[in-house]
């Protein structure tokens, strides 16, 4: 589908884009806060108020990569802001609570215990990580949304990642898949 | 020449010496500097005592990387990095490397770590520098198959913020003692001093 | 079966499968459209309610009028000085943390690699007696 300008939008179909953009979207803006928070009340309320704040910008939006841009953009820094207002702890390993819909891997174990490491990252890495792998973002995007420079983002990424391999061997001892 | 000015000459020069002495402790040959021309990707840090002052007022309480940052850099006179990524190997020569390595062979600087691995072609040296058993410095050179880093940092760093570091950025904490005696650890028969 | 600390791909493939997206809770979308058209009518009546105190009196419309323009004029310039300077602070700070990363993962590296050496070496062989000292 081209893009097509959304301030061109008459009201009407500016709501019925609104509506369109918050179904097709709401995935994407609530996984990033549930695995970010890793508490599905948060990431329900946060995700709510990143669509409430496009409702209120979408005029100056002009196009549907703009949105998703943008939509990733304010959920990341809104992630960023809840933790640090309300002081979250960094999630431990044994208390980082199930996630909500069942892991369809073929090792459930290994799915669930990922997203509790992840959850115990620091938290610019930690985003990071979920903007790679969860929305497959290339470094250099994910530099853009979160306003850093990519070789910060690359080296967040690598440190991540030896971090979590060693977490995952020291855990759950040598993981085969 | 005057007595006078025989005697004053010398002190003159020894007060100027600290504001003509760069902080920057390592000195990159040419060949070094050159690479950035064939390097893919090229990182470059030099940070003086002033430069470090005013960029960690903009390092944030609330985030617990930053806010150990802050504390590790209060006393630090500098930080110079120069990090090269090449596409393919054999892109330095390791004549320059050693050139830089020779730098510090000298009694304020202690090699602690001194890694040869003809495996993988991994070379790394870390050197310590020691005044009044505190630690004044440190060097790092990281000689990899595809990458060249040479880290320079200047100051009064304690070992255990030197640990800080390495736990705050996700490595474990060393328990390495500056030790200019002790035998280096040696991959291979490698490179001889 | 392949080993995750040998094959990195593995890792991220797992990573891909942990973090893939879920469905919102039952019934976002209708909780947000509701709670934008109420936002929707809320903002129309706090503004409707504002202007027309202030615009019921044309000297003090002008004067909120030429007041507000030059709060914003002065304002703009000192917040595009505050901005430029945040700016190159940031830019600054984000140097120095790429530097300290730097050179913690390059202390990493080498630990690593002592850590190698330590765990690839033999054992040392306890030392044959002499045989003098057999009886």
């Amino acid at each position: 589908m081209p893009a097509r300008p959304l301030a061109d939008s008459t009201p009407d179909i500016a709501s019925a884009d609104f509506a369109d953009l918050v179904r097709r979207y709401q995935s994407m803006v609530f996984s990033i806060a549930q695995h970010f928070l890793t508490d599905t009340p948060s990431a329900e309320e946060l995700a709510q108020d990143v669509f409430l704040q496009l409702h209120a910008t979408l005029s100056t939006l002009k196009s549907e990569e703009h949105v998703k841009f943008w939509l990733r953009k304010v959920t990341a820094h809104r992630c960023i802001d809840y933790y640090r207002r309300r002081k979250l702890p960094q999630v431990s390993l044994d208390e980082a609570p199930e996630p909500m819909s069942p892991a369809q891997s073929s090792d459930p174990l290994v799915a669930r215990r990922l997203q509790q490491f992840v959850a115990s990252l620091p938290e610019k890495p930690r985003l990071i990580v979920i903007l790679r792998y969860q929305e497959d973002m290339l470094p250099e995007d994910i530099a853009a949304v979160l306003a850093m420079p990519v070789a910060t983002v690359k080296s967040h990424l690598q440190r991540s990642l030896a971090l979590l391999r060693d977490k995952v061997i020291r855990t759950m001892g040598e993981v085969t898949i | 020449m005057s007595t006078l000015t025989r005697k004053l000459v010398p002190l003159i020069l020894l007060l100027a010496f600290p504001a003509i002495l760069r902080a920057q402790e390592l000195k990159l040959p040419p060949g070094v500097e050159q690479l950035a021309s064939k390097a893919k990707e090229t990182v470059e840090v030099n940070m003086d005592g002033p430069m470090l002052h005013w960029a960690s007022k903009f390092l944030s309480a609330e985030d617990p990387e930053e806010r150990k940052a802050a504390k590790l850099v209060a006393n630090l006179k500098g930080i110079y990095v120069r990090s090269y990524e090449f596409s393919d190997q054999g892109a330095y020569s390791a004549a320059d490397v050693e050139e830089v390595r020779a730098q510090f062979r000298s009694p304020e600087w202690s090699r602690v770590v001194g890694v040869r691995s003809e495996r993988d072609g991994d070379n790394v040296d870390v050197f310590f520098k020691l005044e009044n058993e505190k630690m004044a410095g440190i060097v790092i050179i990281s000689a990899e198959a595809k990458e060249l880093t040479f880290v320079n940092i200047v100051g009064p760093l304690e070992v255990d913020q030197l640990a800080d570091l390495g736990g705050e950025f996700g490595i474990p904490k060393l328990k390495t003692k500056p030790q200019s005696s002790k035998p280096m650890a040696k991959a291979d028969k490698g490179e001889q001093k | 079966m392949t080993e995750i600390n040998k094959n990195p791909n593995l890792l991220e493939d797992a990573l891909r499968n942990a973090l893939r997206r879920e469905d919102a809770p039952e019934g976002f979308a209708l909780k947000v459209l509701a709670r934008a058209q109420h936002q929707n009518s809320a903002a129309q009546e706090a503004q409707r309610a504002s202007w027309l105190s202030i615009f019921s009196q044309p000297l003090l419309r002008w004067a909120a009028v030429a007041a507000v323009t030059i709060c914003l004029v002065v304002g703009g310039i000192y917040y595009r000085n505050l901005q430029r300077q945040r700016a190159q602070g940031e830019a600054a700070k984000q140097q120095l943390m790429l530097a300290l990363r730097i050179a913690g993962s390059k202390l990493q590296l080498a630990k690593e690699k002592v850590n190698e050496i330590n765990t690839s070496r033999p054992e040392p062989q306890p030392q044959n007696r002499s045989p003098r000292s057999r009886s």
